[in-house]
């Protein structure tokens, strides 16, 4: 090697340049050679001769430029004003109108099929007055998005008033076992009517009444249905569901939560005293079995229900469980109006306790 | 003459090892296209076919006619583009020797 780079660096300026030459020649030898093989396939494949044309055939596309004219020599407007014969009514249609023609004279297509839902629902609606069936249409709406938000804000509601009353003791449990029950039995014939609410115009006086024990039942004036909502939905007032109870269950049809204080009467204790007991049991903190506490309980007591304490002795209905959840959630809501005098009472009970 | 021989012998290994070959010879190929001379070799090319006939043409038929054709067509801008980097290339190579 070394002796070859020597004699390299002897050359002279033209041998440089003939080796420099034949360099060139070997590389353009080697293009034309690869040209070559190349050209060989092609016409061993068949595809050499495939981007010729014929002159006829270049004529035919040759490109447009007169003015009025596409390159392809197609007139702009030229469909607007075509009518098209329909296959299925037989009428001739304009062509821009023609696609939206078919899609509802053949029944296809997404508005089509909407429009007959609704017509149908229309028809129904009108031949059975009195059925459940509303609009099917208005029905899966609500269900899908009000029924849900319905059922959610039902839970939330049930689960602000259970939080200050933990106990694993019945009340809570059959509470919730008779609301299961009450939805169960209630809401399963009502199932397949309707979401939102309860008609009333089918239920029988039992399950009424089982219904307005565990429902709201207020009637909407919008879908002359009951509002299955818990005792203490924040949609309706008291007002309404005493007028409701009123309207079915006669004069003397009372509030459920009115009902509690019977059981006091049942035990055969004072109502303040019946309170106070069951509300130790409940595990309440914010109110003592002191006087100073008792009397305010009974105070608060008597602020919200007092007034329908008198007729709650005469009427005797309710089961335990119902009426002192409606105790504890009266004076949970009574809590709440008026905070100071629950809270001195506080200390007493600790120290009771201890 | 053996020396030479031997030198250009030499010269070619050098070239291809360093990759300078192929180098040059991608620098080649898109020249030629854009400068359309395959273009105006394909015509040729056609010629040549229909003269002899598609069925029996060969690749030494088609060697010996094109090649001579090729390199003359090959513009005189390209030839010399490419010549003058063979010359550096050998310029360089003869320093790098040393």
């Amino acid at each position: 090697m070394k002796m070859e780079e020597m004699s390299l660096s002897g050359l002279d300026n033209s041998k440089l340049e003939a080796i420099a030459q034949e360099i060139y020649a070997d590389l353009v030898e080697d293009s034309c050679l690869g040209f070559c093989f190349e050209v060989h396939r092609a016409v061993k494949c068949g595809y050499f001769f495939l981007d010729d044309t014929d002159p006829d055939s270049m004529k035919d596309f040759e490109i447009v430029d007169q003015p009025g004219l596409d390159i392809f020599g197609q007139v702009f407007n030229q469909w607007k004003s075509k009518e098209c014969v329909c296959p299925n009514c037989s009428r001739s249609i304009a062509a821009s109108r023609f696609a939206p023609h078919l899609e509802k004279c053949l029944g296809m297509g997404r508005n089509s099929s909407r429009i007959a839902n609704r017509r149908i629902a229309n028809s129904n609606n009108m031949n059975k007055s009195e059925s459940d069936q509303e609009d099917n249409d208005d029905i899966n709406d609500n269900d899908w998005s009000y029924g849900s938000e319905k059922k959610a804000k039902k839970r939330k509601s049930d689960k602000l008033w259970y939080l200050p009353f933990q106990n694993p003791n019945s009340p809570r449990r059959s509470k919730s076992l008779k609301h299961k029950n009450g939805e169960l039995s209630n809401s399963d014939p009502f199932k397949y009517s309707n979401s939102t609410g309860i008609s009333y115009e089918t239920l029988g006086p039992e399950e009424l009444r089982s219904l307005l024990t565990t429902q709201c039942g207020v009637i909407s004036e919008h879908t002359k249905k009951m509002c299955t909502r818990s005792l203490r939905c924040p949609q309706h007032t008291d007002e309404q569901r005493r007028t409701v109870r009123i309207y079915f269950l006669g004069s003397s049809a009372v509030l459920p939560e009115v009902e509690s204080s019977l059981d006091n009467d049942s035990f055969d204790m004072t109502d303040s005293q019946a309170l106070i007991s069951r509300l130790q049991w409940d595990g309440s903190s914010d109110l003592s079995p002191s006087d100073s506490g008792s009397s305010k309980t009974s105070e608060n007591q008597g602020w919200g229900l007092g007034t329908n304490n008198s007729e709650s002795r005469k009427t005797k209905k309710k089961k335990s469980h119902l009426s002192l959840v409606g105790t504890a959630s009266g004076l949970g809501s009574n809590k709440k109006k008026k905070p100071k005098p629950p809270a001195p009472p506080t200390p007493s009970i600790y120290d009771d306790i201890n | 003459m053996n020396k030479d021989a031997q030198m250009r012998a030499a010269i070619n290994q050098k070239l291809i090892e360093t990759g300078k070959r192929e180098c040059f010879k991608e620098l080649l190929r898109p020249k030629l296209t854009e400068c359309v001379w395959k273009d105006q070799l394909k015509v040729h090319c056609k010629e040549v076919i229909k003269e002899k006939g598609l069925e029996h043409i060969t690749v030494d038929d088609l060697v010996a006619e094109i090649t001579p054709k090729g390199r003359a067509l090959v513009p005189d801008s390209v030839k010399k583009e490419l010549l003058q980097r063979i010359r550096t290339f050998l310029t360089r190579a003869r320093w790098l020797s040393l």
